[in-house]
Formats: structure tokens, C-alpha cells, sequence
């Protein structure tokens, strides 16, 4: 554990007492207990309640993000927003490290991400409906995350996008890869800069894979179709995996 | 939002602890340099009987240690360590005690490596480490002094082109005068500290007894290291940095004018406002009778400027505040009055945003955007929950 992990865990147990018991797991440090909190959002109720949970993060924190169990038992599997392996699936993973960067120490971590979480399952499971609404499963779930905060329809487009940032990070003389014939900087600039920055060498390449992987699929049925420029670029990248 | 004076406090001293050297290190710091000290005890010296006497004096002596930035980067931590010969300066020479430890220095396949050419005072070891943050350890070769105010004082060498000097200093009753102003403080944060500490980094520390004492940092101790930083920041650049106030000042005043308070945040406050007060000097105007009294820092009859060294008031800190039409003096209290309204005054702040970026300016993005919450969030009570307000927050997802 580096000292600086140290010294984060010190400030997350100074602030939420609860999670108390800390290990040390192969590459993994592991925090956990009780979690409390009273939350509220714009517009919506105030809760207030209590889960077990367990936070494993790893030594390359925070490059890589801490994965997080519930293990109280009370989230089951009506709730479909976690993995077989029981960990929660807090967001989409670009979206996960945007919303981690805007405050990237643990505390954070649980803050702007455990604690809405929680907040929501709690939410649905009082009226049945999500407050901040859910991501579609898998793969597509990613590749709608990049068409919605792009405001693009076409899926080959997503793929585009994603291309391009694997390829060159952001340059904003390059055409914008949503085809519009303009420059990135007077296009989608801001939007691309933004996954730009939030995006690692690991979770760009496996953002990359998840979307060519959902649109393959879809292309070897016929749904799809990619001009020569895309292919291309995909089979330099390719090479690059 | 206006902030809370207790909450702020507690950010100001994380933030400290931030720019701080971190505990590791330190260990990793003190056990270089009791290697250097064991390899220059063992050496030979002509003339010398008695033993060598090696200690750290400056920031890293007083727990004022501040990561420093050079041109927006950070850079390495500067370590200085007294080298004191048992030998009489009537005896020796000043040259003569440079090279028997330059030379002794040099016998080593390790250190003749890291030594950088013979500098003007000391000879420098340069420790880099992986992670582009290490150390440059400068082994300043002295003598004691006689003829020194104290039985501390020692006169350390002083090269200019080619001629050797000596000059008077007097790093341990320095020390020993800054724990004196620091010991109130000390004796009530320590406990609490260490046991915070030792919490904090278990796998260096083992019990709460195996904390050094040098690793807590009283309220004193956070505000001079805040302003050091603020200092950094304000005068990073070429044309202003020789008029930058030097690091004896800022310790040297702020531990005169500390009143004893607990919380950061007083502490600051109380030393800042007192240095404002005697901001009429510069226009060769009277100040406050208490302050007056004090007499830290004084205007002689010539318009020339003293701030005395503690242990030693034939010394003057201030000997250039004159040059340039007072450049010094004026960047000073420019400087104590940017202190008051970046630090002080950003209470009155209510754009959360605004502060971030305020504070992230004057004390280190980095340092500030990672303790944040503490300002913006409601500090938790004991038994209730801490509460949250939900913004932007994520949809949530399944892998497969
Ligand atoms: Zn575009």
C-alpha cells in the first residue's frame, strides 16, 4: 500500500467511521463496514440509511478504480445493476472515471459515486423507478454512453468516436469522427476532450474492444455498415492491441 | 456557502499536510543522511581528536518542510545538514575544513557520484528517486565558535571565486529557540498526532512510541509551511524571485508573533494580521506601541531595515531590504496583504467553485482540489450520518 493510500483511507474512515476494518489482499487493499448516510437530490427525497460494504482497491489506485460489494445481503438479484462476481456496477466505466476525476480521492470515490448508487437502489426499491435512470447492459451500455453525450444516433458513429481517440487522443484540426465534415475543434470538441482527458491507455483500449466487439456483431449480420477510412483505422488498431 | 472557521481550519491542515514531506519519506530522508554522518564520523581528519557532530538544521530541523515548485513543477526537497569538526577555527581554515569533508566525501564510490560540484557553503549529494521526487542533502562543513553569543554558535565555510571565508551561524540555538516558541502547541497536538500518523502509514510506523517527535506539526508549524507555499507560488518567476521573502523571515516572524492558538485557522490569522501591522514601516511611518515594543522588524535612522536573527541579533536578516528602492520590504508586505485576502479573506467566499479555484492558485491545485469536500461537505456528527447532496450522478450499469 503506498503512503498515500494510506493517508486517503485515513481520511475516508475520518469521515464515514463505519468502514473500520482494513486488510490487505495480494495487490488489493481491502476497506470495509458500515456505511451510513443521509442523502438527498435536486428535486427528490431525503434517505437515510445504512449498507455493509466492502471496497477493494487496488495498489495502482487511482488508476485503477476500487471495485465495490454490498455484503449485507440486501441488495438481491431483482436489482440488476451488479455483476455475476457480486461487485456493483456504479456507471459505465468512462463514465465512472469522469465522475471519479472531478474529485479523485477516495472519499470522493464513495461520495459521488458509492453513495448515489446506493441512494438510487434504495429509490427504486421504494417506487420502482430509477432517479437518475440506468444505463442499458454490457457493451451497449457503453457505446449508448458515447452516442448520448455526443447527441449521436448512428452506432457506426460511436465507433468512430472511439477510433479516434485510441488513435490520436484529441487533435482538434482532425475531421470530427461523428462526419460532419467539420474540424473537431469547431464540432464535437469539447465533448472529445472531455473523454479525452478522463480516459487512461487501459480504458480507452477496452472501451475501444467493447464497442468494435458490439458492432462487429452487428455488422457481420448486415445491421451495419463501415466505410473503407473506418476499416482501415480498426486494422491499424488492431495491430496496436 | 460562507465557510465554516472550523472546517477551514481542518482543510488548511490537510492541505498542509499535502505540501508536507510525507512520512516515508522522511524515514527514507533521516536514514540517508545518518549514513552520510556515519561515514564522515569514521573518516581521518589531520588535526581532529574529538568526534564529528552531525544534525539537520533549516526546514527539515523545524518541521517546516515544504515540497517546492520550481517553474509550476515540483522539485526535489532540500535537506541541510551541519557537519561540525572537532576542531578550533583559530587552528584551521575555512578551506581546510571544506575539503577534508569534500575529500572524505569523494572516498566514497556512492557519494563521489552523487556530489555535485564544490558549492559556495556546503557540498550537495543528489538523491533522485523513481518517482522523479527525491532529495539534495547539503552538508554544510563547520567548526564550533568560540566567540559565538551561545555555546551552540559555529562558523561555517564561505566560498567566493576562490577565496575562503568564515560566517558566524547558529543552527542549533535556532532550533532550540523555535521549540521554545513551538512547545506549548507541541505538548497538546503530539499525542493526538501521532497516534493519526501512526494510523495512517502502519507499515512505517509500528506503535505510536516509534513516531518521531519531528513529524508533528503544530498549528505554528502548518502556517509557516502554508505561507512558504503561498510564497512559492507568487514569486515563481524570474523577474521577481530575488525578492521573494526568504524562509528565515517567514520563521522567524511567524514564530515570534504565534499566539499559542489551536486551529489553523487562528494562527494564520493572528500572524498575518500582526505582520500587516507593521506595514506603515515601509513609509517610514510609527506602528502600533505593542508591536513597536516587539521590535521584530525596524527601520534604523538611514531608512536601512533589521529583522534580528534570535540567537544571534548582530545578525540581520533584512541587510538587503534597502537595494532597489526597498524591493525587498515592498514585495514583503505586497506579499502579507495578498496572505490576508487569498487566505484569510476567501472565507467570505460563497461560490464553491470560486473558492477552488481561488485557493487552488495561491496553495497548489493538486494539494487543494483532493481535500475539497471538507469545505463543500457538512462535517459529519457523531452518531448521525453523514449527509450527502446527490449531484450529477452516474447511471447505473451491468457488465454483461
Ligand atoms: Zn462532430
Amino acid at each position: 500500500m503506498t503512503e498515500d493510500l494510506q493517508r486517503q483511507i485515513a481520511v475516508l474512515t475520518a469521515f464515514h467511521k463505519g468502514l473500520a476494518n482494513i486488510a490487505r489482499h495480494d495487490a488489493d487493499t481491502v476497506v470495509s463496514g458500515t456505511l451510513p448516510f443521509e442523502a438527498s437530490a435536486d428535486g427528490l427525497e431525503t434517505i437515510t440509511e445504512s449498507f455493509e460494504i466492502e471496497l477493494t482497491v487496488p495498489d495502482a489506485f487511482p488508476e485503477s478504480l476500487p471495485r465495490v460489494r454490498e455484503t449485507g445481503g440486501r441488495i438481491g438479484n431483482d436489482y440488476e445493476h451488479h455483476n455475476a462476481s457480486g461487485t456493483l456496477c456504479l456507471a459505465v466505466p468512462v463514465e465512472q472515471r469522469r465522475i471519479f476525476l472531478e474529485n479523485p480521492t477516495l472519499l470522493g470515490f464513495v461520495n459521488r459515486l458509492v453513495i448515489p448508487y446506493l441512494y438510487g437502489y434504495c429509490f427504486w426499491k421504494k417506487h420502482g423507478r430509477h432517479p437518475f435512470d440506468e444505463a442499458a447492459h454490457g457493451y451497449e451500455g457503453i457505446l449508448r454512453h458515447y452516442l448520448d453525450t455526443l447527441g449521436l444516433a448512428d452506432e457506426a458513429k460511436a465507433l468512430a468516436v472511439i477510433c479516434y481517440l485510441f488513435e490520436h487522443g484529441y487533435r482538434g484540426h482532425h475531421d470530427c469522427p461523428c462526419g460532419s465534415g467539420l474540424r473537431v475543434r469547431a464540432c464535437h470538441g469539447p465533448a472529445l476532450m472531455i473523454l479525452h482527458r478522463t480516459h487512461n491507455q487501459q480504458t480507452v483500449r477496452s472501451d475501444f474492444v467493447a464497442i468494435f466487439e458490439h458492432c462487429f456483431a452487428k455488422f457481420q449480420d448486415g445491421q451495419l455498415s463501415f466505410p473503407t477510412p473506418l476499416r482501415l483505422q480498426i486494422l491499424r488498431l488492431f495491430n496496436r492491441l | 456557502m460562507t465557510i465554516d472557521i472550523r472546517k477551514y481550519s481542518a482543510f488548511l491542515e490537510q492541505v498542509a499536510g499535502e505540501i508536507d514531506i510525507q512520512p516515508g519519506k522522511y524515514q527514507d530522508a533521516v536514514n540517508r543522511y545518518r549514513a552520510v554522518g556515519r561515514w564522515l564520523e569514521e573518516g581521518s581528519y589531520p588535526g581532529c581528536t574529538g568526534k564529528l557532530s552531525i544534525y539537520p538544521q533549516g526546514s527539515f530541523r523545524l518541521g517546516t518542510v515544504v515540497r517546492p515548485i520550481r517553474d509550476g513543477i515540483e522539485a526535489c526537497y532540500d535537506i541541510d545538514l551541519v557537519c561540525e569538526m572537532p576542531l578550533r577555527k583559530d587552528r584551521t581554515t575555512a578551506q581546510s575544513v571544506k575539503s577534508m569533508v569534500g575529500d572524505r566525501l569523494r572516498e566514497n564510490a556512492t557519494y563521489k557520484r552523487l556530489l555535485d560540484p564544490e558549492g559556495r557553503r556546503c557540498w550537495t549529494l543528489e538523491y533522485a528517486e523513481q518517482d522523479g521526487v527525491g532529495f539534495h542533502l547539503d552538508v554544510l562543513p563547520a567548526v564550533l565558535d568560540g566567540s559565538g553569543l551561545l555555546s551552540t554558535a559555529i562558523a561555517i565555510t564561505n566560498k567566493v571565486g576562490s577565496a575562503y571565508s568564515w560566517s558566524a551561524s547558529d543552527p542549533r540555538g535556532y532550533g532550540a529557540w523555535f521549540d521554545s516558541r513551538n512547545k506549548f502547541a507541541f505538548d497538546r497536538v503530539q499525542l493526538e498526532q501521532k497516534q493519526k500518523l501512526q494510523r495512517g502509514a502502519p507499515l512505517v510506523f509500528a506503535s505510536i512510541d516509534t513516531v518521531p517527535d519531528q513529524l508533528v506539526r503544530t498549528p505554528l508549524q502548518r502556517a509557516i509551511q502554508l505561507m512558504k507555499r503561498h510564497r512559492d507560488l507568487r514569486f515563481d518567476y524570474q523577474e521577481r524571485i530575488e525578492y521573494a521573502p526568504i524562509s528565515i523571515i517567514i520563521t522567524t516572524l511567524a514564530a515570534h508573533l504565534y499566539g499559542n492558538e489551536l486551529d489553523e485557522y487562528s494562527a494564520l490569522s493572528g500572524i498575518v494580521r500582526k505582520l500587516q501591522g507593521h506595514a506603515a514601516l515601509v513609509e517610514n511611518r510609527a506602528i502600533e506601541g505593542c508591536l513597536a515594543t516587539l521590535g521584530l522588524i525596524q527601520r534604523r535612522p538611514d531608512g536601512k531595515w533589521y529583522i534580528g536573527n534570535p540567537v544571534n541579533p548582530a545578525e540581520n536578516f533584512a541587510d538587503r531590504w534597502h537595494e532597489d528602492n526597498h524591493a525587498r520590504a515592498r514585495a514583503f508586505f505586497a506579499w502579507v496583504v495578498a496572505l490576508q485576502k487569498d487566505l484569510l479573506n476567501i472565507l467570505e467566499e460563497t461560490n464553491p467553485r470560486l473558492v477552488e479555484e481561488h485557493l487552488g492558485r495561491v496553495l497548489g491545485t493538486a494539494a487543494v482540489t483532493r481535500h475539497l469536500d471538507i469545505l463543500v461537505l457538512p462535517a459529519p456528527m457523531i452518531d448521525t450520518p453523514p449527509r450527502i447532496h446527490i449531484t450529477g450522478a452516474a447511471k447505473p450499469w451491468r457488465e454483461g
